[in-house]
This record gives structure tokens, C-alpha cells and sequence, in this order.
């Protein structure tokens, strides 16, 4: 009878262990990856319109890397691991650089 | 010889040309900007630091070669409204300067400053802007018109060289040739904005740099 209750627990284990070890992986993977975000903005023209929101993003500490794409009027964000940036926040960096955001893309993994 | 070449052209350019309509005179929050500008009317250097992107305040020095008289003095820029659509950009600013005008000679050092608006309408293709400024230096009163129209022959990237081709038309109804013509190139690189141009009326070039930092 203990074999038997031996057996079962071993087995129990050996089906909830990995489940467990690819759980705290995920938790350990997003906590560390950062979270890119784009950010749509209007009345972006010219360089130094891009220049001043790179600037004002990059004065952030959330804010790993900021891209500027002119040609989309797009912001395209990396945060550092374990930050997020509401989209108040962010409507407010837009705002601080001189210009108005329209929307903010996030991407999931 | 060519340097003293070079040198000769940067000395004529630093003290001719007809130009004097203002890029953007107020940077991002934080940032220092320096405008050095050359026409056949004066020569000026402007910098100023914006706290915000709606104001920047610092200092003007303008030599004025027409007139005959420096004007020193501090300024303060502020963007009254600004204008973001999808794929423009406009904006309207008010400028004021305070401080002493200079006859050289033919009078007294006399409290100065001028009052300015500007406004300008831009695409990544198409730019057009205008500027207006009049003085009061006591010992002489003047204003100053300027506009201008141009186009992006091609579009570049965040980072590229941007080139822009212009036409300024600008009126001094107290100058010899109150209206003139000038075409001229910008050049926009990094931090950098160089223009070049030449006004047929007066034989002139013109030259102004900008640097922010």
C-alpha cells in the first residue's frame, strides 16, 4: 500500500514538475524581455521633430531604445526589462515633445 | 590660395546676402540652439535655451549693415499654437527682444526692441513660412517682411541628409530695393541646417547655419 502511494506521488510529480519549471521559465522570460511599443504621432515631419522625441523618450528611465520613423510618423519604443509605460505616460512624453499621439501598439508575446 | 579663396568667399558671405526668415526658434525641452545668420542687410547671432517646446528665451546681437546700428539684447520666443495633422505640422510664434540699440556714433546707446510674429505651414514635401519684425531703437524705427515657399526634391529618413529648395521674397520698404527675390538651398544633416542663397537684386549671397544641442 505505501508502494502503491509512493508510486502515485512520484507520478503526480513527475507530470506537475515540468508544467512548473516551464511556468517559472515564462514568468522569468517576460520579466527580463522588454516590451516594444509603437506609438503613433501626429505633426512629426521633419528631424528635428524626431530629434525632440527621441530626446523627451530617452530622458525616461523605462526607455531603453527609441526609433523614429518618419515616413509612418511612428515611435517605435523599447522598455527596459521589468518597466511599463502607461498610455497616459506615454500621451504625456508626446505631448512634452511638441506633438499629438494618436494611438500606442503593443506588442504581445 | 585655396584657403585664401574659401576664406574670402566665408568672409563675403558673413557680411552679404538677403535672408532672413526664421527656421523653428524654439528647440525640444532641454535642448540649446544657435542661430548665425548673414544677409546684405545684417548679421546676427542668436542663442537661446527652451525649458519647454513652447518657450525659449536667450540672448540676440545684431549688426544691422544698412542702417548702421548693433542692437544687443535678450529674447524671448514663444509658440503661441501649434498645428499637428497626420502628415503637417504648423505653427505661430510670437518673438520680443529688449535691449540697447547702438548708432555708432551718431547718437546716444538708447533702450531697444523689436516685436516679431512668425508662422509657418510644413509637410515633409512642402514648406512655406512668413515672418514679420519691426524695431524701435529710439533713434530709428523699421520692419521687415519675409516669406517663403519650397519643396523637398526627395524625402529622407530620421538620421539622412534632408535638402530642401526655397524662394524667399522679402520687403524693407526703407531699403534701396525694398523687394527682393532670393532662391536659396537648406541643407539639414544630424544637428546641423545650413542655407545657402543668392539674391539677384542686390548681387548678394546669404548664409545662415544652425546648430542645436
Amino acid at each position: 500500500m505505501t508502494n502503491i502511494k509512493t508510486l502515485i506521488c512520484a507520478a503526480t510529480m513527475s507530470l506537475a514538475l515540468p508544467q512548473g519549471i516551464a511556468q517559472t521559465d515564462q514568468a522569468r522570460t517576460e520579466k527580463t524581455k522588454s516590451e516594444p511599443l509603437t506609438v503613433n504621432v501626429k505633426g512629426m515631419v521633419c528631424d528635428f521633430c524626431a530629434r525632440a522625441v527621441s530626446k523627451v523618450f530617452g530622458k525616461n528611465d523605462a526607455v531603453d531604445l527609441v526609433h523614429v520613423d518618419l515616413d509612418n510618423g511612428e515611435i517605435h519604443v523599447d522598455l527596459k526589462p521589468g518597466t511599463n509605460l502607461t498610455d497616459e505616460e506615454i500621451e504625456s512624453l508626446v505631448k512634452k515633445s511638441g506633438y499629438a499621439m494618436v494611438s500606442v501598439e503593443r506588442e504581445i508575446f | 590660395m585655396r584657403i585664401g579663396y574659401a576664406a574670402a568667399l566665408a568672409a563675403s558671405m558673413s557680411v552679404m546676402s538677403a535672408n532672413f526668415a526664421d527656421a523653428r526658434p524654439i528647440s525640444y525641452p532641454g535642448g540649446w540652439t544657435l542661430m548665425q545668420k548673414n544677409n546684405s542687410d545684417f548679421s546676427s547671432v542668436h542663442v537661446h535655451y527652451s525649458p519647454t517646446f513652447q518657450d525659449s528665451l536667450g540672448l540676440y546681437s545684431e549688426r544691422n549693415w544698412t542702417q548702421d546700428w548693433h542692437f544687443t539684447g535678450v529674447q524671448y520666443n514663444r509658440l503661441v499654437k501649434r498645428w499637428n495633422e497626420k502628415n503637417a505640422q504648423a505653427n505661430l510664434y510670437l518673438k520680443t527682444g529688449i535691449g540697447q540699440g547702438d548708432p555708432f556714433g551718431d547718437g546716444d546707446i538708447e533702450l531697444a526692441g523689436f516685436l516679431g510674429i512668425a508662422a509657418d505651414w510644413e509637410t515633409r514635401r512642402w514648406f512655406t513660412s512668413y515672418e514679420g519684425r519691426a524695431y524701435d531703437l529710439t533713434f530709428d524705427q523699421s520692419v521687415r517682411h519675409a516669406a517663403r515657399i519650397g519643396v523637398a526634391p526627395y524625402l529622407g529618413d530620421y538620421g539622412d541628409l534632408h535638402t530642401w529648395l526655397m524662394l524667399q521674397v522679402e520687403n524693407q520698404p526703407e531699403r534701396e530695393t525694398p523687394t527682393t527675390l532670393t532662391p536659396l538651398v537648406r541643407l539639414f544633416y544630424d544637428v546641423q541646417m545650413l542655407e545657402i542663397g543668392y539674391t539677384p537684386e542686390t548681387e548678394r549671397f546669404m548664409a545662415n547655419w544652425i546648430v542645436r544641442f
